[in-house]
């Protein structure tokens, strides 16, 4: 098992205060990380992997920051929004580049590409790939290394429906093998039916870090009503200025 | 490092990116040298032959935006994060970048020298002169202008990290060439043969060289403007944010 810990985590842009003492534990399981858009959900996952960073605090995976990992991809898989592609690169190219640079064998390459459904996909350019074949390779890339800990920014993002089925499954079967899957997302009804526990963030600071069962009703009209309560400006901190 | 250097060389040449630009500077090498045997009558004067076989210098222009891509395109095409994520010791990135295309910049500097040799083969042939392989001027040139490719691609990875933005990047480099240089040695008087362009034209033995450094003291110069630039770029790029 690894630890995700994030302690006193704080980032600042200039004037802007993007996160500010954020603390939470990740544990195996699917963990969804909610919060409005500018919450700073994405910077707080950009910290956790080495690629913004913090002002201040510390944001360790197997105790370690993520740069100070051995063999980071085969610890952490990572989906972030930004996450791009070369549009004249083929499917397979784009993957076996990143096997090599990690240091994974080729045959990686076919099996992830099998387990996301793009195998008949793979000799294509990703220029003329849908929105949603997209994320299934960023999906892969993420796979590559059969880590233990996933990090996935918004991996709904361009499914149709049957997508998000599928998506939904893999979430499930990747917590089942006892990895630790932490997804940000905006859409409720769908977290309401994935997840074990939720991170609420808003205006970059923590406001609920438990199981599900704490947090709301169930169902998602309960979450929705706990998440509109915890992001609303009708915060009793808040109310007091 | 290996898995690196492997790693950028399956990058290189999975985009036709590299192919376009080795076949545009061929076209350069047939329009250049066709223009010089054109234009001279004493085509078998060593001289002549010299300044036709120079074009494989020029062609450190297509190697420079090589290099510059290496690196910009990687933040173009947002492909950096996923490199970081799985090499987050950034200067290892930069230092397989800079071999892979300086690599790559000897290779198009090899490539178009023979192919320079073959066109100025083919001309002279037809003016029935013949090329002269015994003048120690002709593969001076020669071997300055394939250096001078290499050096711009390592110069080009200097330029990419420090200008992450492509469009950017390559633009600034092509206006230095073909108007900031000029402009710029007109203020300074002889420093001006210290500039990029100028020490390029030496090393390649140019024509319109005249009175620069000598080949190798520019060679050196230009690994130098080469390493500053690189070490600039990595100390800027090591740090930032990528957000």
């Amino acid at each position: 098992m690894v630890d995700v810990s994030v302690t006193g985590l704080t980032k600042r842009f200039g004037a802007v205060t993007a996160v500010r003492d954020a603390g939470f534990t990740v544990a195996p399981g699917v963990t969804g990380f909610l919060g409005p858009n500018g919450a700073g959900k994405t910077t707080t996952l950009r910290m956790l992997l080495g690629l913004v960073r913090p002002t201040a605090g510390a944001a360790l995976i197997d105790g370690r920051p993520y740069a100070r990992l051995s063999e980071p991809r085969r610890v952490v898989g990572a989906l972030l929004e930004a996450t791009g592609f070369h549009p004249g690169r083929t499917a397979r190219d784009h993957l076996a580049i990143t096997a090599r640079l990690a240091g994974l064998p080729a045959y990686r390459v076919g099996q992830v590409l099998d387990e996301v459904g793009l195998a008949g996909d793979a000799r294509r350019r990703v220029g003329g790939f849908s929105l949603g074949m997209r994320q299934r390779l960023g999906l892969a890339g993420a796979l590559l290394g059969d880590p233990p800990v996933l990090i996935l920014d918004e991996p709904g993002n361009g499914l149709d429906p049957a997508g998000m089925a599928w998506l939904r499954g893999l979430l499930r079967d990747l917590a089942a093998q006892g990895r630790t899957v932490i997804v940000s997302s905006h859409v409720l009804s769908e977290v309401a039916q994935t997840v074990d526990r939720v991170i609420v963030m808003h205006e970059g600071t923590v406001r609920f870090a438990g199981t599900l069962d704490e947090l709301a009703e169930p169902g998602p009209a309960g979450l929705e009503a706990a998440f509109l309560r915890l992001t609303s400006g009708l915060q009793p901190e808040r109310s007091r200025s | 490092m290996t898995a690196l250097i492997s790693a950028e060389l399956l990058r290189l040449r999975t985009t036709r990116s590299v192919w376009l630009l080795l076949g545009a500077a061929q076209v350069l090498i047939v329009v250049g040298i066709s223009g010089v045997m054109l234009d001279r009558d004493d085509a078998g004067s060593p001289a002549v032959q010299q300044a036709a076989v120079a074009h494989i210098g020029l062609v450190s222009l297509f190697t420079l935006v090589l290099g510059i891509m290496a690196v910009a395109g990687e933040y173009r095409h947002r492909t950096i994060t996923d490199t970081y994520l799985t090499v987050p010791r950034r200067g290892r990135v930069v230092a397989a970048k800079l071999v892979v295309s300086t690599g790559a910049g000897l290779v198009f500097g090899l490539v178009t020298a023979l192919f320079a040799l073959v066109v100025s083969a083919v001309w002279l042939a037809g003016r029935g002169f013949s090329l002269d392989a015994g003048a120690g001027g002709l593969w001076l040139t020669i071997a300055g202008g394939v250096a001078w490719n290499a050096a711009f691609a390592a110069l080009g990875v200097g330029v990419g990290a420090l200008i992450t933005n492509q469009i950017g990047a390559i633009a600034a480099a092509l206006a230095w060439l073909a108007l900031v240089e000029g402009l710029v040695a007109r203020l300074v008087g002889d420093a001006g043969q210290w500039l990029p362009f100028a020490l390029g034209s030496a090393l390649d033995r140019l024509p319109t060289a005249v009175d620069g450094p000598p080949q190798w003291l520019a060679g050196l110069a230009l690994t130098g403007y080469a390493a500053v630039f690189v070490l600039a770029g990595a100390a800027t790029t090591l740090r930032r944010d990528v957000t």
